[in-house]
This record gives C-alpha cells, sequence and structure tokens, in this order.
C-alpha cells in the first residue's frame, strides 16, 4: 500500500453556526452558537442534551427548528425546508461505544465509508490512517476480537477514512481506563493538528478537554451556559459547580529532564513527577486535581511535599462553600480551598502564591507531540 | 419404496412449500422492518392483521382466500385478464400455504431486526450510505439469521397446510394433493393405511429438520448477538 505520509496542513478557520431547537422528554435543546476553534468541547452533565445536540448536527435526529451550516454549506434549515440526510452530509461520528460492524473485519469497517466516496472526494488512503493509528497488524481481525482501546481506534479511523467535513465525538474515551485514554489522547491531538479536520467533542471529564483544546461550550439542561476559553468560562459561577462534579483535574504540560528520576520541568520551574522510562526532552501532560494543591504565602519548609509552583493568582470564584483559586504558574492551575483559607492567605487576584502538589498526586497524561 | 403417486406427493409438497417461502419471506421482511423499526397510527391494528392467519381456523383462511382469488372472487376477473389461474393449481396451494406461513415468518424477521442496534444504521449514514444500502448491508445482514429462522419456520408450517389448502384449492392429485392431503385421501380409502403411514414418516422427519436447522440457525443469530 502506498504509505505517502499526509503534509502538514495549515489550520483553516472553521465555522460552524448552529441554531437548534428540540423538546427532549424533560427539557427543550436550545442552543445558539457560532464555533470557530478546530476544536471545540461540549462539556456538560449527563442528561444535558451533549448527546442530542451531536445527533441533531449529524441528521441522525430531526431539530423542532432551526439551523445549522458549516463552512457556508447550509445542513438543515427549518425556515427553507432545507434537511440533508446524514449521508450526505459528510460528518464523521464516532460514538461511545465503537460500533464497530459486527459482522465485518476490522478492514472491511474502516473502507465502508472509504468506498462509498468518490476517488476525488477521498483525502486519505487506508493505509495513512492505519499507519497514523497504529492498526496494522489488527486488519485481519473481528471487532469482537479487539481491546477496547483497539476498537475505538478503528472506529476512529473508520470516520477519518469516510474524509469527513468535521468529527464529532460522543465521549469516544469514557469507557476506557485512565492508561488507554493517555494512549488515545496523542492521536486525537494528531488529527487535530495534522489531517485538518475540525472536531467536537464531547466530554464531560476536564482534564481529557483541556489535553485537546482550550474552547468550551458548556450546556445544562439544554441551555448553553458559557461559551469560550477554559479558564474563562471556569470563573462562571455557575460553570464551577458542575465541572466540579466530577472532580476537577487540572493539566498541566511539562517536559521531562530525567524520567527515571521523575525530573520534569513546567515552564522555567522544576517538578518532581511519579518517575516514568520516557527520553529527556519528552514532553506530556501532568494532571493534577483541584483538591490536591494546597496554596501557601511561603515556599515550604520543613514539609514532605516536593513540587512547590509560583505563580499569580489571576482570579478567585466562590462554588458553594469552597474557593476556586486560578493561579498562573505558567500554565493556569485552578486550586480548591476553603473560604477560611482565603481570609487567612489573604488570598486576592495579582498576589504572590506557591501551589504545593504531591508528587504521588500527579497523574502522568499524554505525551505532547 | 415409494410409489410414483408418493412421489408425486412429496416432490410437490416440496415445491409448494419452497414457492411459499420465496412468496411469504419478501412481505415478512418489508413488514417485519416496519413493524420493527417505525411508529405510526394503528400500528397495532396492522400488527393484528398480519398475525390474524395465526390463529384463524385455517378453512376461514382458506375461504376468504376463495372469495377474493377464486374465479368469481372479488379480484377473480383481474387475475383471469393476467392469465393467472389459481383456482384447482398449485399456485393456489402456494398461495394458501404463503398466507398461513407469513405470521410465522414475521414474528422471526421482526425480532431479528429489533436486536439489531439502530445506532449501527446510523453510523453507516454517517459514513455514506444511503438509507437502502443501509438496510441490505447492515440491518439484513445482521438481521441473516433471523431470516434463516423465519424461512425454516415458514417451510415447515407450509409442509403441513391442509385446512385453508382444501378450502381454496380442492384436493386435487397432482396440483394441489400435498402430503397432509394424501395422507387424509389414503385414510380414506380402504386399506390406505399404509401408504398414509409412510407419509406420516416422511411427514414427521421433514418437520423435524425445518424445526432441528430453525433452532440451530437461532442459535447462530443469539452467538452473533452475544458477539457483536
Amino acid at each position: 500500500m502506498g504509505r505517502k505520509a499526509i503534509p502538514p496542513v495549515r489550520q483553516r478557520i472553521v465555522t460552524l453556526s448552529l441554531r437548534l431547537q428540540r423538546q427532549l422528554s424533560d427539557f427543550c435543546l436550545n442552543v445558539d452558537v457560532v464555533c470557530h476553534e478546530s476544536v471545540t468541547a461540549i462539556f456538560g452533565t449527563s442528561g444535558s442534551g451533549k448527546t442530542t445536540l451531536l445527533h441533531l448536527v449529524a441528521g441522525l435526529t430531526r431539530p423542532d427548528a432551526g439551523r445549522v451550516e458549516l463552512d457556508g454549506r447550509v445542513l438543515y434549515c427549518s425556515t427553507e425546508a432545507t434537511n440533508q440526510p446524514p449521508e450526505a452530509r459528510r460528518l464523521g461520528f464516532v460514538f461511545q461505544d465503537d460500533l464497530l460492524f459486527p459482522h465485518l473485519s476490522v478492514d472491511a469497517n474502516l473502507r465502508f465509508g472509504y468506498e462509498r466516496l468518490a476517488k476525488a472526494e477521498r483525502r486519505f488512503e487506508p493505509g495513512q490512517i492505519v499507519d497514523l493509528l497504529e492498526i496494522g497488524p489488527l486488519l485481519r481481525r473481528m471487532p469482537q476480537h479487539l481491546s477496547g482501546g483497539e476498537r475505538q481506534r478503528v472506529a476512529l479511523g473508520r470516520a477519518l477514512l469516510s474524509s469527513p467535513r468535521m468529527l464529532l465525538m460522543d465521549e469516544p474515551l469514557a469507557s476506557l481506563d485512565q492508561g488507554l485514554k493517555s494512549r488515545i489522547i496523542p492521536y486525537l491531538r494528531h488529527v487535530r493538528s495534522d489531517l485538518d479536520i475540525p472536531i467536537l467533542y464531547v466530554s464531560h471529564s476536564v482534564a481529557e478537554i483541556l489535553e485537546l483544546t482550550r474552547q468550551v461550550l458548556v450546556l445544562r439542561r439544554g441551555e448553553v451556559l458559557a461559551h469560550g476559553d477554559f479558564f474563562d468560562v471556569a470563573r462562571n459561577p455557575e460553570v464551577l459547580p458542575l465541572l466540579d462534579e466530577y472532580g476537577f483535574e487540572n493539566v498541566l504540560p511539562v517536559e521531562l529532564i530525567h524520567g527515571n528520576e521523575g525530573a520534569a520541568r513546567c515552564g522555567e520551574q522544576l517538578l518532581r513527577i511519579p518517575p516514568c522510562d520516557r527520553p529527556a526532552g519528552t514532553r506530556l501532560f501532568i494532571g493534577v486535581r483541584a483538591d490536591d494543591i494546597i496554596l501557601a504565602q511561603q515556599p515550604p519548609v520543613g514539609l514532605s511535599v516536593r513540587n512547590a509552583l509560583r505563580g499569580t493568582i489571576t482570579s478567585i470564584s466562590a462554588a458553594g462553600a469552597t474557593r476556586l483559586v486560578t493561579v498562573d504558574v505558567g500554565h493556569k492551575l485552578v486550586a480548591k480551598i476553603t473560604p477560611e483559607a482565603v481570609d487567612e492567605l489573604r488570598l486576592a487576584p495579582g498576589g504572590q502564591t506557591w501551589c504545593l502538589m504531591k508528587t504521588h498526586s500527579l497523574r502522568l497524561g499524554p505525551e505532547i507531540d | 419404496m415409494l410409489s410414483p403417486a408418493e412421489w408425486e406427493v412429496l416432490a410437490l409438497s416440496l415445491r409448494v412449500a419452497l414457492s411459499s417461502v420465496l412468496l411469504s419471506l419478501p412481505p415478512a421482511i418489508g413488514m417485519g422492518w416496519l413493524l420493527a423499526r417505525c411508529d405510526f397510527r394503528g400500528k397495532l391494528l396492522v400488527d393484528g392483521l398480519c398475525h390474524l392467519p395465526l390463529v384463524l381456523p385455517p378453512v376461514v383462511t382458506g375461504y376468504v382466500l376463495l372469495l377474493m382469488f377464486g374465479r368469481r372472487g372479488w379480484f377473480g376477473p383481474l387475475l383471469e385478464a393476467l392469465g393467472v389461474n389459481l383456482a384447482f393449481d398449485w399456485k393456489g396451494a402456494v398461495l394458501a400455504s404463503a398466507v398461513v406461513a407469513f405470521p410465522l415468518s414475521l414474528r422471526a424477521v421482526r425480532l431479528a431486526i429489533e436486536d439489531v442496534d439502530p445506532r449501527l444504521e446510523g453510523v453507516a449514514r454517517t459514513l455514506g450510505a444511503g438509507p437502502w444500502r443501509v438496510f441490505f448491508t447492515v440491518t439484513l445482514r445482521l438481521a441473516a439469521p433471523g431470516l434463516w429462522v423465519g424461512a425454516l419456520l415458514a417451510f415447515a408450517r407450509s409442509l403441513g397446510e391442509f385446512g385453508a389448502t382444501i378450502t381454496f384449492v380442492a384436493n386435487i392429485a397432482g396440483q394441489t394433493r400435498t402430503i397432509p392431503a394424501a395422507i387424509y385421501t389414503y385414510l380414506n380409502q380402504p386399506g390406505g393405511e399404509v401408504a398414509a403411514l409412510r407419509l406420516v414418516w416422511i411427514s414427521i422427519g421433514l418437520s423435524l429438520a425445518a424445526l432441528l436447522g430453525s433452532e440451530w440457525a437461532a442459535r447462530r443469530s443469539r452467538r452473533f448477538g452475544n458477539a457483536s
């Protein structure tokens, strides 16, 4: 098979404009947004209408009213009576369960959409996608003999080979364990940066979203609660409790200095992370839960904690009986503390603080390419 | 072993049963899909009408067929204009068997289609396949073991068809005398018990084979379902 590498492409501006209404069993989904980013994450608790929104965009469910437009093409419009069927929209859908065709081999699954495309419409060859996702050894197997991570990679490959104008991903990693998630995220980052395919990415994991994008749209009971840069959105007092519901995990990009000793660099500052046998210079994400960050007025003395990142407080928001303090340590971190601690330490935006983190509360996340 | 007349009965029975499966399966697939995937007003009524031949006395089914498709029936002139003659003809026996077997294949097909995850059909649509292609390459393909179950049940039912056939197209040697009608005839002849018994054994053997076949297909479909 021809294994021409996929040439790098410049990110073009995507415009997805959504104006949709749909009555659900106990509330009405009502969305009116324009997305310009190459990856927009849709965040919301279960039952907030995230999945329905993706189905409406894909044409699998019909809205009651509204308009869907992707880069100037009208996919649906209730006033013009336009309603492209899903097969004409060319949007790749990746479901939470991979939904591979059980009667087809991996190879035939991958080619299902590809073979329905006219030659001129094919942007990728199967060999390229197989290489990108490293699924070559699986081609002859049947889906039931694949592991969860393998199945999800094949499902992603199948969607990519249909040369979609956009990828719609509905919690594609939710059924995978943490280790597998970290292995798949880099593939998604490749898709985003190498293939020039915009992504709408539904998730309720803050870490997963931050590892892919900063652009987030927050849904609550069918309404758009906030839309924009994650750290701006996160300051919204109505959004915070939602982010907190599944455990707020920060992600911090670091560069390994010495993997086996767990030495890493975050900007100019040093960080002790759990040891890993990856080469020096590897860049990866570190996950740290907002609950696990301690704020201090001075660098620690006589404590076992290894990490103290110095930073500037950018905002303090209230979420019920807790305070979420955003600290810029070269990258933004959110720490969850009590109101009393805020008062006692006299924390205020613009002030300096140290973020203390135990080495073993840090999670080794996916590598950054 | 078998007399020429008995061979004729056996061959005719198989021909009628196979033809009736071929005649009843396509509408069963269409109706099965409709009942499994669509919601519409009067669905319950349609469902009931489709299953009516299962519970009606076969003689009623046969008489209704006679009223509709007999020479002086409602569609009689139309059939005559088309040059189709069903009365006292093996084709009439096929129609009677197909109508009686239809609810059995419908049930199997409908259950099989209900078992296919509609989201797989959705994925296929987003991958660029139109509704018909999705129906043939995903829905029917995954429901295939269920179609076999339906076909084999319909085949077994057709082999045993007696009441509707004899009411609609009578009992004519070489045309409409299938195994059950032949057994009935032999039993009414003095000294016919031996011939009747031979056909009884054949009938039991064929029906059992068809049932075992459908059970095998049902197991296959369950295994497929679990694996997916």
